[in-house]
């Protein structure tokens, strides 16, 4: 197994030639696996030393202008800086942070839920009678009466099929009831295997709980071990997340000890379910069943979660970072239409942080948006002459004419990008309040506004009013779904509307002052409203005052749809339209895409297809899609395979190769058969031949490898299959 | 909203191509023209030219390797950043990334696995990680000044043991990895769930980076949305190279070498020659009816027991059935039942291979 020190010791070239093997790289082909090089510690004390010197210098700002002079100088090398790296861990953990923080509190009402669930089922059973220790450390169970059997459950539904946003929630649970003292064990559906049976997830038990050596399946010492040393203080508590994809027998046989054993070891077992409430009672077996005492707790769904998640992180203050409208409608149709998890939603979030940073060389100024206490302009001491010119390069700046010569404006700017609170997420978040009674997400709204070239208030003159109501079917703008949705507002709802508002834009006066004027008409509506009689009173009585209710209503309606108005004309400024908002706004949409989700599927046989597209050889490219014998081989023959059906004729497809690798006018053809016949006995074409099915068997090969074809089968020798069939 | 459209477009063309390949291939006749009309070379010269084959285009492969080059700093602030590298497209990556690793991860240790080989064993894979890891650790530690732990021993752990040596020994510091090559991730010895559970819970490790390539169009579909959002942690790179799968390939069959006599008698003269005399003794008699009898099903299994029994070849049934079993499992002989539903032996081999297999046999 001994790793090889000979490769260790070659020092690593950089040149061309190092993508050729040499003949200790060969060496290193065949074997299983090899350490190329072990870390090279000159690099690293370098790079430390280089931290050390700007933690002690005196004045961190300078040192970091020296940096980000220096990095300009040695563009493309040191592009990639220390302090740039340090800045995305600081923008990213900010952002990470404020998720988790999301998370938390759209938990924290279940796991304290669950939590008093446990510690009351806890009490009830302790105070039903304790065990001695001698009576509970016997080897076989207590059995005193049938309801001791009971198990207490806790089936916690997470409303998502896709278990991967639970696994955090799972384990922020897990370490939730630890740190209030219960014993806990997470198990997952790999322990529930039907190969290791119920030892499996007993030894996965017991090394959770007692020590992580232990090697053996015995309840026994479950039950000894929560005896001694005042563990039977608090409740032992097993959690199981992924229910759902546990093999149902191995899982009910642990029930059925564990229940056995209940009264020596009070045991809470924790399920997460995702499909729906009674899927325990599709795996797990009817003995299993009636031990179980189960409780039911939800968790909010994904959509929820995901609209929490994106008011923190773009709509409230936090790291600054934000993202263009095309990259917020790739991220939501990539979580509408391919994933559906949070886990994915963030990921690409990190993945377009990721790559603003290592795309944009200004975006290093985050780190300032980052920092709560923020001096004014002093963002822009960092600017040097080299980013200057990158910062006056930037197209939001040269579309809206802004010269060097307005250079002092600079500070201005970047004020305007990091003013808080951000007048469009006030408006947004305005929006998403009324559009809530609509049941509007908050995804789809972000997403809209974000659109630098949206005409709301097209949606405000009559007669749009009127064709949006004409036009149900379709996808319709979410201000004109919030303004149809205000007329079938109740006054109660509006009431609501009006607090919330009043809430949200509380740090923004201009905006405050506007919706602070509509409260005496609201006062009016409810008045009206509040008429006594009005609900039960006969219709003919009732008709006057409702119609002067309506008329109130419709003219509170009118009022708020004018305050909508007012904030979307004066503040519905999407990032885009800022200049220098490319320094904190990510929007190369194509590199997200290709990064997040690779295609091999259809984007290896494009290679294949328009080889000459990415080889960019002139031979190639020259005739359209004529077949060329300057080629590469496996590029022809996959290309002549879009001729055949399912199945190909191996000797037709071999003939064909041949004929475009050795492409021959017919005379030229008759006279070489006339001379084939002429000298019969001799063989002519035999190192080419041999050369052309030497190239056929690499190039089927290597499209065996990128599983374009299946090989021939025993039934079918003579053909191979066709294993994708759309680019 | 427009990519909802583009998707189900693309959805359409793809069942619409998958049906008409499959209409086309009900309607029209299919070509009954056989591998052997060709003129099929040997199979060592074969082999041999395809050792030889010059590369097409080399000079723009090279070119479009020095146009990766301008990637790798990239490719390194995202491997820092926590992100593992996945690449695809056409063509061998291997020198690619080893290139990568050799140039720009000399701060780093790296180990490769070479996922194209049948052999690869993860858990010495593991082994050496650790091994990597605790010198790593010691070191730092000396650096750090505090005294360093005894010397651990990892040769008897189990896998799942030395997973969790890996998970108690993540440290603080983010920017001190080890980064683990994995040529072809989706190779013959780790396309099962275990060994890329294994390689994704390694990845999950903060202090392990994974630079993977992939060849096969279906590879995404070893891994579920745990595997590639929260372990793995996968950043694609699409990054075609065309060129030729030199060591990739070396497991695989030649298309025209398959299946033609010579071979078929030659593999089965090397078994044959690997058992005992007794068993090669059985199988000539099988041979020698088969080739006197051309038109009968094969030779019934009574038969051939009573026959290797005269000529004490084989004392007892079950001697017999182990040989029996033995060819069987080397694809030497086959069953079938004949018309009276006796059962029968028969070797698969034309009669002039069989021939030429009991010559090879007698040498």
């Amino acid at each position: 197994m001994a790793p090889s020190t000979t490769v260790a010791d070659l020092p690593p070239s950089s040149t061309t030639d190092s993508f050729n093997s040499s003949a200790a790289a060969e060496e290193n082909d065949i074997r299983p696996f090899f350490v190329l090089h072990k870390a090279s510690s000159g690099s690293k004390s370098t790079a430390t030393v280089k931290a050390k010197r700007r933690i002690e210098s005196p004045s961190p700002k300078l040192a970091k202008r020296s940096e980000i002079e220096s990095a300009g100088e040695e563009e493309g090398g040191h592009f990639f800086s220390t302090l740039r790296f340090k800045v995305f861990e600081t923008v990213w953990s900010k952002i990470d942070n404020t998720i988790q923080g999301v998370l938390r509190d759209s938990n924290s009402k279940v796991f304290s839920g669950i939590h008093d669930w446990i510690w009351e089922s806890f009490e009830s059973i302790r105070s039903s009678g304790a065990l001695s220790l001698s009576e509970a450390v016997r080897s076989y169970p207590v059995l005193s009466q049938p309801s001791s059997k009971q198990l207490f459950t806790a089936l916690v539904l997470t409303r998502n099929l896709e278990m991967v946003d639970d696994l955090s929630t799972f384990e922020d649970l897990g370490s939730h009831l630890k740190s209030q003292g219960c014993h806990v064990a997470k198990l997952s559906s790999t322990d529930f295997s039907a190969k290791n049976g119920v030892g499996g997830c007993l030894r996965g038990l017991l090394r959770q709980f007692v020590m992580p050596t232990v090697d053996v399946a015995d309840v026994t010492i479950l039950a000894s071990w929560y005896r001694e040393s005042g563990n039977d203080k608090n409740p032992v508590v097993v959690i199981v997340d992924d229910t759902e994809r546990c093999s149902g027998s191995v899982l009910s046989e642990l029930i059925l000890i564990l229940s056995e054993w209940a009264v020596k070891v009070p045991v809470f077992i924790i399920m997460g379910v995702s499909t729906a409430h009674d899927a325990p009672r599709k795996i797990l077996s009817a003995s299993a069943l009636q031990r179980l005492c189960a409780t039911r707790f939800t968790l909010s769904s994904p959509a929820e979660r995901m609209d929490a998640v994106l008011e923190a992180v773009f709509l409230k203050p936090c790291s600054g970072f934000t993202v263009s409208h095309k990259v917020a409608l790739c991220m939501r149709s990539y979580f509408l239409c391919q994933d559906g998890t949070l886990t994915s939603f963030v990921k690409t979030l990190k993945i377009a942080c990721l790559q603003h940073f290592s795309l944009e060389p200004l975006s290093i100024m985050l780190e300032h948006f980052c920092q709560d206490n923020q001096l004014p302009g002093e963002g822009t001491a960092l600017l040097t002459e080299a980013t200057m010119k990158h910062a006056f390069d930037l197209p939001s700046v040269t579309r809206n004419k802004i010269t060097r010569s307005t250079c002092e404006m600079l500070p201005q700017f970047l004020l305007d990008l990091q003013r808080m609170p951000n007048p469009w997420c006030i408006v947004v978040l305005c929006i998403y309040e009324a559009g809530k009674f609509d049941k509007l997400r908050l995804l789809d709204i972000f997403c809209e506004t974000l659109d630098p070239e949206a005409r709301y208030l097209k949606y405000f003159s009559p007669p749009a009013i009127l064709n949006s109501q004409s036009n149900v079917s379709g996808r319709t703008s979410v201000i004109r779904r919030v303004l149809r949705k205000l007329r079938d507002l109740s006054p109660a709802q509006l009431s609501s509307l009006l607090k919330s508002w009043e809430r949200l834009t509380a740090e923004f006066s201009e905006i405050n002052d506007k919706v602070m004027e509509l409260h005496p008409f609201m006062r009016t509506v409810e008045a009206a409203g509040q008429r006594p009689g009005i609900p039960t009173s006969p219709k003919k009585h009732a008709s006057r005052s409702n119609s002067k209710l309506e008329k109130e209503l419709k003219a509170m309606t009118d009022k708020i749809s004018a305050v909508i108005e007012f904030m979307l004309r004066e503040y519905m400024k999407p990032v885009e339209t800022v200049p220098f908002h490319e320094i904190l706004c990510f929007k190369n949409v194509d590199k997200l895409q290709s990064a997040l989700l690779g295609d091999p599927r259809s984007r290896i046989q494009s290679d294949l297809l328009e080889s000459h597209n990415i080889l960019h050889c002139m031979c190639c490219s020259q005739r359209g899609t004529t077949l060329l014998p300057s080629m590469h081989d496996t590029s022809i023959l996959y290309m002549l395979a879009q001729e055949h059906a399912e199945v190909i004729n191996l000797h037709d497809w071999y003939q064909s190769f041949k004929t475009i690798l050795s492409p021959r006018n017919s005379k030229a053809k008759t006279t070489l058969k006339s001379k084939k016949r002429k000298d019969r006995c001799e063989e002519p074409e035999a190192p080419a031949e041999a050369s052309i099915q030497a190239r056929f068997c690499r190039a089927v090969m290597e499209l065996q490898i990128a599983g374009l074809i299946r090989m021939p089968s025993k039934r079918r020798p003579d053909f191979v299959q066709r294993a994708a069939f759309s680019t | 909203m427009e990519d909802i459209d583009n998707i189900e477009e693309d959805d359409f063309g793809f069942s619409r191509n998958y049906f008409l390949a499959k209409e086309l291939g009900g309607s029209s006749k299919r070509s009954a023209r056989k591998l052997s009309d060709i003129n099929i070379v040997d199979e060592q010269e074969l082999r041999e030219t395809a050792f030889s084959i010059e590369t097409k285009h080399e000079k723009e492969i090279s070119e479009l390797l020095n146009e990766y080059k301008t990637m790798y700093p990239k490719w390194i602030f995202e491997l820092r950043c926590g992100f593992g590298l996945l690449m695809y497209g056409f063509g061998s990556k291997k020198g690619l990334i080893e290139d990568f690793a050799s140039s720009s991860l000399t701060e780093y240790s790296v180990v490769v696995i070479n996922g194209y080989l049948p052999s690869v064993n993860l858990k010495q894979v593991l082994l050496a990680i650790a091994e990597l890891l605790s010198e790593m650790l010691k070191s730092r530690r000396k650096s750090s000044g505090s005294s360093s732990k005894g010397q651990e021993t990892f040769p008897s752990r189990s896998i799942d043991d030395i997973l969790s040596f890996l998970h108690g020994s993540q440290s603080e510091d983010k920017d001190c990895f080890i980064c683990l090559v994995v040529h072809n991730i989706d190779g013959p010895a780790l396309r099962d769930p275990e060994s890329q559970q294994t390689l994704a819970h390694l990845a999950s490790f903060s202090h392990i980076r994974i630079i993977a390539s992939i060849d096969h169009v279906n590879a995404p579909l070893l891994w579920d949305k745990k595997m590639v959002h929260k372990q793995f942690n996968w950043l694609w790179h699409h990054v075609p190279t065309f060129a030729p799968y030199k060591v990739e390939g070396v497991f695989f069959p030649l298309v025209l070498a398959q299946g033609s006599t010579a071979q078929t008698a030659k593999t089965a003269a090397i078994v044959l020659q690997s058992l005992t005399p007794n068993a090669q003794n059985v199988f000539k008699i099988l041979a020698d009816y088969q080739l006197a009898h051309p038109d009968e099903d094969g030779m019934p299994t009574e038969d051939l027991y009573s026959a290797s029994r005269e000529r004490f070849f084989v004392s007892s049934q079950v001697t017999l059935n182990s040989h029996l079993t033995e060819f069987k499992d080397h694809e030497l002989v086959k069953t079938k039942r004949n018309s009276d539903g006796q059962e029968c032996l028969n070797i698969p081999l034309s009669p002039d291979a069989l021939r030429q297999l009991l010559l090879d046999l007698s040498q």
